[in-house]
């Protein structure tokens, strides 16, 4: 395919996908719009919130990491203890406030694999 | 003389304004506004982009609404030039969920119906509408669209995504990066193996 081409076959596509969005029906158009507003709604209630969905998140893993230096200074054996804290970390990592980063994991496997290619 | 740089905060587009009595409500309502305009301008193509990718239009109202909420309720204080991006990548991840439902909703079909064929697929070129009484350009158009939509469902998820993106939502290449979450490199690689399918699928019909 040559460069000409690619542009006609872009050309085209868009002006076929920029008419349908405007022939959009009437009640789509309401339903989206009543979509926006509860999305909006949702800003009037909880506010901008600076930063504070990850404060839960934080204090939790503070914690977690605090309880877990504390079990391996207590320990005879500390190899013992490893185990354990790492199901921990899991039931924290799989809460609500973690959910951030699931929109990322796509990436970090992604860059996994890259570094991975890198060594190999 | 030069003109002194105004300070942004790092968080906003807009000049500070703490310490103001009434700022912070202020700030809200014109953030407001902003998502308000940004949304309404974005929200047909999005759903578009959305029914193209899943087949469905109640789960591409469901996924551009969730896609909205969750924009709104975690990255409304980021950079306006930020929410273009960040608005696709999240509706990407909740097209991507509901492809895996589906596909696991149809495994579990097959396996209790013996394999038989799906017959609620729709088929996109069946589904164009009845051509009587319109101009030309505008069938030619609606055809053109619906064989599209049936290439793209032959294309891997990141060629598909990537066409998506880049061209019929024009975001640029750094721009689709975000919305993918992958390199910039692979956007180009990936979208030109769109490019190339597509060609070859309606090289014959175009000509």
């Amino acid at each position: 395919m040559n460069e000409e081409e690619m542009r006609e076959l872009e050309r085209k596509s868009r002006a076929a996908f920029d008419a349908s969005v405007e022939a959009g029906d009437a009640a789509t158009r309401s339903r989206l719009a009543r979509a926006r507003a509860t999305a909006l709604t949702e800003l009037r209630h909880r506010g901008l919130g600076r930063a504070t969905p990850w404060l839960p998140a934080g204090a939790a893993a503070a914690a977690l990491v605090a309880a877990f230096l504390w079990q391996r200074e207590e320990a005879v054996e500390p190899m013992t203890q490893g185990p354990v804290a790492y199901e921990d970390l899991d039931i924290v990592a799989g809460g609500e406030d973690f959910d951030l980063l699931g929109e990322d994991a796509d990436f970090v496997a992604w860059a996994a694999e890259q570094a991975l290619d890198g060594v190999g | 003389m030069e003109d002194e740089p105004v300070i942004r905060s790092a968080t906003l587009d807009a000049p500070l304004s703490l310490g103001r009595p009434g700022a912070a409500r202020e700030e809200r309502v014109d953030r407001e506004r902003a998502l308000d305009r940004f949304l309404a301008g974005i929200e047909r193509r999005a759903y578009r982009v959305a029914c193209l990718a899943l087949r469905d239009r109640a789960e591409a109202e469901d996924a551009v609404q969730d896609a909205m909420i969750r924009l709104v309720g975690h990255y409304a204080l980021r950079p306006e030039d930020q929410w273009r991006p960040l608005f696709y990548r999240i509706l990407r991840n909740r097209i991507t969920d509901l492809q895996r439902r589906a596909g696991i909703r149809r495994a579990v079909m097959a396996f209790w119906s013996g394999g038989a064929r799906d017959e609620s697929a729709p088929d996109p070129i069946e589904d164009v509408a009845d051509a009587r009484g319109r101009p030309d350009e505008v069938i030619e158009g609606e055809e053109l669209l619906a064989r599209i939509e049936a290439v793209l469902a032959t294309l891997s998820r990141r060629q598909r995504e990537a066409f998506l993106f880049r061209n019929f939502e024009g975001l640029d290449v750094a721009q689709a990066a975000i919305a993918m979450g992958c390199s910039e490199g692979s956007v180009k690689t990936h979208y030109f193996r769109a490019m190339q399918a597509l060609q070859g699928a309606l090289g014959e019909w175009q000509a």
